[in-house]
């Protein structure tokens, strides 16, 4: 049971009110039709699957109903920050 | 066909499943004492608005309207007499008027509101429910993991708001300045919640009273 | 009065039965010190060789006395008598033994104990394999796990979310001193403990502190944390489980004690505590010794047998032996000496024993054997002598002749193991110290900190020490307070102690394997040589060992066997103890019941009804309900007398025929509000609303990314820079999601808004031939005619007076109008539609007449038709794909992927029985050749199967390879029972395919 920080909400919320959101700053390409099938298939299905720091959406589904992203180390589940959508993280890198 | 026109409420159902003159008498007997009582608010018009909150045009228009001013703090409400403004998110409030009409009032809005704004009639979609009484805390420890505790405690005018998990559905959840605590929550889970928050009060003694 | 009861301890009488036998015990008892008071000495019997177990341990460590409590619906399995309360009218049972625990015709397997090795089921009962479930059967019966409660429970339960700033979990000393530092600095505190009494091991201490008896001092101490109003007490409470980001879990037991059932009165209670920072003072297991026949009733732990003596007045037995390898024991030889009955002897492994203790027991005249061990307890159902032997200073031989001690009672002490179970749920991993011969919680992965006896500290000083720096600690990291301790130290005598023996496994005159079982963990039955024997057979991780031998797996999860048996192991392998490592703690740390997870989510509460404005009506006229998520609609309307088919033919005819009308309600309903909304919509839906006028309604299909159909419905233009957006039913969270999710982190800068008004808006489909004349009657300012508000329009109007928006859409196929008010006039204007409609038979129908009557006209449900893996091809769809759009709405470029492009995909197709009146089963397999062998390939499946009565047979949709290059062909559909359907290939529209009745 997480406890996360809503940068919305300005709060530490239970992880019951969010739904999770998958990979965070994935680009989309803006022509899609440019792109050749693997192209397009490595944006549709592949994603990096961090193990220690990992960039991923979370909805705060219950609560203002706001996408915003996390930093969250997979190995011991931490969260390190959450930051609003739009913006970069602080922490990036391969911490185990 | 009769031309009176029915006006029902989200509870009104749940109050119509009792027998009143049976086993469940003393939920509605006013004279029984008991820690919490559950009451459901008269209808009121109640509008979701989104604009933003950093067109100061816009926020003052706002207040200008319904004489209440904009919260801007999350998790907090403005009341005034009747109305009242709640923070549901960065760019999302709550506007209940009691007793008002819901189309005139967004009509009123819609006048003096400019830019990209929203303003939706939520009024059929939901029901505001008072608990109060001493176990009225205990009942929302009961039902939702939000730490109602952590609150500072409300004015005639302004406290806390939250949207929250409320037993297997959701509820925005505001204090009071007399201690109790109101309930917004949607029309299709009111039976449900009712059921709920008279089930976990049962230990204490508890009672309903219509709006 | 019983037998072993001192008569100092007196108190009010309580009756109870056990196994049918009326006994009494006194106020304050546990069933076991209730049981062992009545010289009760078997209580059950072993798990795997059914051998007579007595009382061993006094609390949570114990693994023989496990009961069935009650035998009406409220019986619970597999509870420790040591944590029972007793009160007035308990019954309780051995949860092992069968037929009887003194009969048992398993102990005629246990006397052959030596053809039951590790692994014995594995290897014996797995073959032949069909036999494995008569095999199952018998050891299930024969190994008695206790007993479900087969009615429904008649208690409740419940939860409460909890949040605190520091939880101390434990009440003994250090966790009482902890509580008063984190109290005084205003911090919310949480202290929990398992036992009905703060104090923990106090309880049962003749100690003083700060002058005070120990219970006193426990008592003031109570009393003081009770004027505090941050401060919550949680008695009977167990901390079972440590989760991520400081969360845990606390089961409280607050009736069970009193034996009572109320409906108004929770039974247990669940704490989800949020705490911002843990004091871990759950102290410590005193570690039994591993001698042969150390099982027998009448061999318990010291300290046990010291608790019993002086907190329940009872006296397990007459004659000790005091078996140690430490200081701290000695105490039980002063306690037993203190009731007047007989120390037979202490016996020390230790060559040369002189710390305080030991000179105190000696003063007494106590004989002290020292440099000796018991190496084997004999008796049947209760000991009867212990044989002692000198040992060799490693303990690892024995080295003189032995000798025989008359006794009943063998008291044992192998040192203490600190509790780190929840430490270790944390994570953290536990560490060994060769200084306490124990495992110390290891480096913290929460905000959490050990103190007193579970971090290895085993002195009261020492235990009151750190729980006070731990509780000032917590509350300091937790915002609250600054600096250290604030209260004096507490004051205590200290004793002089000697260094313990680490010795694990007592050496026996034979062999290991030779010598009978030494018993490693009691419940399942692990002996030393079956360790060993593991060893040998090639195990060598200690999470292996475990499973192949069973060793820690029952219901005590290894709390008093676990390290004996990792040592074992260590020297088995030939390495060290902390080479060889613990295997790790999980929740929950004892058995939580199902009530207590439950909590009050049962029955009516399990999960939410949501109901329509029309809910009440709809019961009113005897409609059968369906779930459709957590909406309860009507599925049919029948009449007396009638069969669900009889209602749907009814229902069916009477919309293509006259009028009727459907509750439509649940539909997900989604205001979208802004300059930039019809951009944003036609890259949602797969065909575009650009110039999508006020007053006009069009049908849509959203893709996810992959191209694949999820979600569908009808989208209005309200005004301008205006829509409401219709979704399916069980659809409309996940698509506001989604849309929020596209506006939010894709295209921001696209401005719009989106409101749920799913809540707000009552629907009341009116649709057939009919429809018209009847809206007609409640509508007077709407121009009905076909060419003022023709079909795919809506209009604003007054609808039996009430302000409505009414949509000419159809899913009928028929003249249709969906009528839209406010949820508090919804029932309302149902029933004025109703009045209105009487004079044409208008007919209610629920969602079986829905779908057979869409399904006639080929339109598909998403998640019923479709399974995420459908594109709008595949649907025979590709009409509502905007070729033209010139934004790549969602979903597009997987459109043309090569997958996309295959011919054998499976396409939607209707399926029309050879025999009109049989109804395919949905979900049925479609083949092409019957008669080809199994396994036959599969060409697709039936998504959707009715009998049609306005069509006079049956009709399916299905999904079949090519299907749409396949009109006319014949398929089969091999059922389970054998037999096999034959059925046309037809087009998947059967009604009226022109399209030409919705228009009229």
């Amino acid at each position: 049971m997480l406890l996360i920080h809503c940068p919305h909400c300005l709060e530490y919320r239970d992880e019951e009110e969010f739904s999770y959101g998958g990979e965070a700053h994935i680009v989309r390409p803006l022509e899609p039709e440019a792109l050749n099938d693997q192209e397009w298939g490595d944006y549709l299905f592949f994603r990096t699957n961090s193990r220690g720091v990992h960039h991923e959406m979370w909805y705060h589904a219950v609560g203002c109903r706001r996408y915003f992203n996390a930093t969250r180390n997979t190995v011991t589940y931490e969260i390190l920050e959450t930051y609003k959508t739009g913006t970069q993280p602080t922490i990036v890198g391969a911490k185990q | 066909m009769s031309n009176a026109i029915k006006v029902e409420s989200p509870l009104n159902y749940f109050h119509g499943s009792f027998n009143k003159s049976s086993a469940s008498d003393s939920l509605f007997n006013n004279q029984v004492d008991c820690d919490l009582v559950i009451k459901e608010a008269p209808l009121s018009a109640h509008l979701n608005l989104r604009g933003d909150a950093n067109d100061r045009n816009f926020c003052a228009a706002v207040a200008e309207v319904l004489d209440v001013s904009l919260p801007l703090q999350p998790g907090t409400y403005q009341r005034n007499g009747g109305s009242s403004i709640y923070w549901l998110g960065p760019s999302e409030w709550l506007i209940v008027q009691e007793g008002a009409d819901p189309a005139s009032l967004e009509a009123a809005l819609r006048e003096s509101l400019t830019g990209h704004i929203s303003i939706v009639d939520v009024s059929g979609g939901q029901t505001c429910i008072n608990l109060r009484g001493t176990a009225a805390a205990t009942v929302l420890k009961k039902s939702s993991v939000y730490d109602f505790e952590g609150w500072d405690g409300a004015t005639a005018n302004s406290g806390s708001v939250v949207q929250t998990t409320f037993a297997k559905a959701s509820a925005a959840v505001s204090n009071r300045s007399d201690g109790s605590y109101d309930l917004v929550i949607r029309r299709s889970f009111a039976d449900y919640l009712a059921q709920w928050l008279l089930d976990a009060g049962g230990e204490f003694g508890c009672r309903i009273e219509q709006g | 009065m019983s037998a072993n009861r001192l008569p100092t301890h007196t108190g009010a009488t309580i009756d109870f039965t056990f196994n049918g036998r009326a006994l009494k015990g006194i106020a304050g008892d546990t069933l076991a010190s209730a049981l062992l008071a009545n010289g009760v000495d078997v209580v059950g019997r072993s798990f795997k060789y059914a051998r007579p177990r007595g009382i061993f341990g006094h609390g949570a460590e114990e693994p023989n006395g496990i009961i069935q409590l009650g035998s009406g619906a409220g019986t619970v399995p597999n509870l420790k008598a040591t944590q029972v309360e007793l009160y007035q009218g308990l019954e309780a049972f051995s949860v092992n033994g069968w037929p009887s625990v003194d009969v048992d015709i398993m102990g005629i397997i246990g006397a052959f104990g030596r053809l039951m090795p590790p692994g014995f089921y594995y290897k014996t009962f797995m073959y032949p394999k069909k036999l494995w479930m008569t095999y199952e059967h018998f050891i299930r019966k024969a190994a008695g796990l206790g007993a479900t409660p087969v009615k429904d429970d008649p208690d409740s339960y419940d939860r409460l979310n909890q949040h605190c700033d520091v939880l101390v979990v434990g009440a003994g000393p250090a966790g009482l001193v902890a509580a008063r530092e984190a109290a005084r600095t205003g911090a919310r505190v949480i202290i929990a403990d398992e036992q009905s009494e703060f104090g923990g091991s106090l309880l049962a201490s003749k100690q003083s502190i700060d002058g005070l008896i120990a219970r006193d001092w426990v008592a003031s101490l109570v009393a003081e944390l009770g004027a505090y109003s941050n401060v919550q007490m949680l008695p009977r409470s167990t901390v079972f489980g440590y989760y991520d980001h400081n969360f845990l879990t606390i089961l409280e037991r607050r009736t069970d004690h009193l034996g009572l059932t109320s409906a108004h009165q929770v039974r247990q209670r669940m704490h989800r505590v949020r705490a911002a920072q843990v004091v871990l003072a759950t102290g410590a297991f005193e570690r039994p010794l591993v001698f042969a026949h150390n099982d027998i009733p009448g061999v318990m732990l010291a300290s046990s047998v010291s608790t019993y003596v002086n907190r329940y007045g009872v006296a397990p037995g007459n004659k000790l032996v005091l078996f140690t390898t430490n200081d701290n024991a000695y105490q039980t030889a002063l306690d037993w000496h203190q009731t007047g009955r007989d120390v037979v002897a202490v016996i020390d492994t230790r060559r040369d024993p002189c710390g305080d203790m030991v000179v105190a027991v000696k003063a007494l005249g106590i004989d002290v054997i020292a440099g000796h061990g018991v190496i084997e307890a004999q008796g049947n159902k209760r000991v009867k002598r212990a044989l002692i032997a000198p040992i060799n200073e490693a303990g690892t031989e024995v080295i003189g002749a032995v000798r025989v001690l008359d006794c009943d009672l063998i008291a044992c002490s192998g040192g203490w193991s600190p509790a780190i179970h929840l430490s270790s749920h944390t994570g953290a991993k536990p560490v060994w110290d060769e200084n306490i011969v124990g495992f110390r919680p290891g480096e913290s992965k929460q905000q959490e900190r050990s103190a007193g006896a579970c971090r290895g500290t085993f002195d009261l000083a020492g235990c009151l020490a750190e729980g006070a720096t731990a509780g000032a600690d917590a509350a300091n990291c937790s915002g609250h307070g600054e600096g250290s301790t604030q209260f004096p130290m507490c004051a205590v005598e200290a004793f002089e102690e000697q260094p313990q023996q680490a010795l694990f496994l007592v050496p026996h005159s034979k062999s290991t394997s030779r010598a009978p079982s030494q018993f490693v963990d009691f419940q399942l039955d692990v002996s030393a040589s079956a360790i060993e024997l593991a060893v040998r057979e090639g195990f060598e991780s200690v999470e292996h060992v475990k499973r192949y031998t069973a060793l820690g797996f029952g219901t005590d999860q290894g709390k008093l066997g676990n390290i004996n048996g990792m040592a074992i192991l260590a020297n088995a392998l030939n390495q060290s103890i902390a080479e060889t490592g613990t295997t790790i703690f999980r929740p929950s740390y004892t058995p939580t019941t199902f009530g207590a997870i439950a909590g009050r989510d049962v029955n009516n509460l399990f999960d939410p009804e949501r109901y329509t404005a029309m809910h009440r009506w709809h019961m009113e006229q005897g409609a059968e309900f369906e779930n459709v998520g957590q909406w309860k609609r009507p599925w049919y309307f029948p009449h007396q007398g009638e069969s669900m088919q009889d209602a749907v033919d009814r229902e069916g005819l009477a919309v293509r025929n006259s009028v009727g009308i459907l509750d439509a309600t649940t539909l997900g309903k989604i205001d979208i509000q802004g300059p930039d909304a019809a951009e944003f919509i036609s890259r949602i839906y797969s065909n575009s609303y650009l110039k999508l006028a006020p007053g006009k309604c069009r049908y849509g299909v959203m893709l996810k990314e992959d191209g694949m159909i999820f979600d569908d419905g009808v989208c209005a233009c309200l005004g301008d820079n205006h829509y409401l957006m219709f979704t399916t039913t069980g659809g409309a969270a996940g698509v506001l999601a989604w849309l929020e999710l596209w506006q939010q982190t894709e295209w921001p800068e696209l401005q719009v808004y989106f409101t749920s008004v799913t809540d707000h808006w009552t629907t009341a489909t009116v649709t057939g031939p009919n429809a018209r004349k009847v809206i007609a009657k409640v509508c007077s300012d709407i121009d009905l005619s076909n060419e003022a508000f023709p079909f795919m329009d809506w209009r604003d109007g007054t609808v039996a007076g009430i302000k409505a928006r009414v949509f000419r859409i159809s899913f009928t196929g028929e003249l249709c109008y969906e009528v839209n008010v406010p949820a508090h006039y919804g029932r309302h204007v149902w029933e004025a539609l109703i009045a209105a409609g009487e004079e044409f038979d208008i007919t209610p129908y629920g969602t079986e007449t829905m779908h057979i009557l869409r399904a006639e006209k080929g339109f598909i449900i998403v998640g019923q038709d479709t399974d995420g893996s459908m594109t709008p091809a595949d649907m025979n769809m590709d009409w509502v794909v905007g070729k033209k759009k010139t934004f790549s709405f969602i979903g597009k470029r997987s459109l043309r992927r090569s997958d996309m492009l295959r011919e054998n995909r499976k396409q939607l197709v209707g399926l029309k029985t050879l025999e009109a009146k049989t109804v395919l089963p949905e979900g049925a397999q479609v083949v092409f050749d019957a008669k080809q062998a199994i396994p036959m390939s599969m060409q697709g499946h039936v998504t959707s199967s009715y009998y049609s009565a306005n069509l006079g047979h049956a009709i399916a949709l299905a999904v079949v390879k090519g299907g749409h290059s396949r009109l006319g062909q014949i398929v089969h559909c091999p059922l389970a029972d054998g037999h096999t359907i034959a059925a046309e290939i037809v087009s998947s529209v059967f009604y009226d395919p022109k399209g030409e009745r919705h228009h009229v």
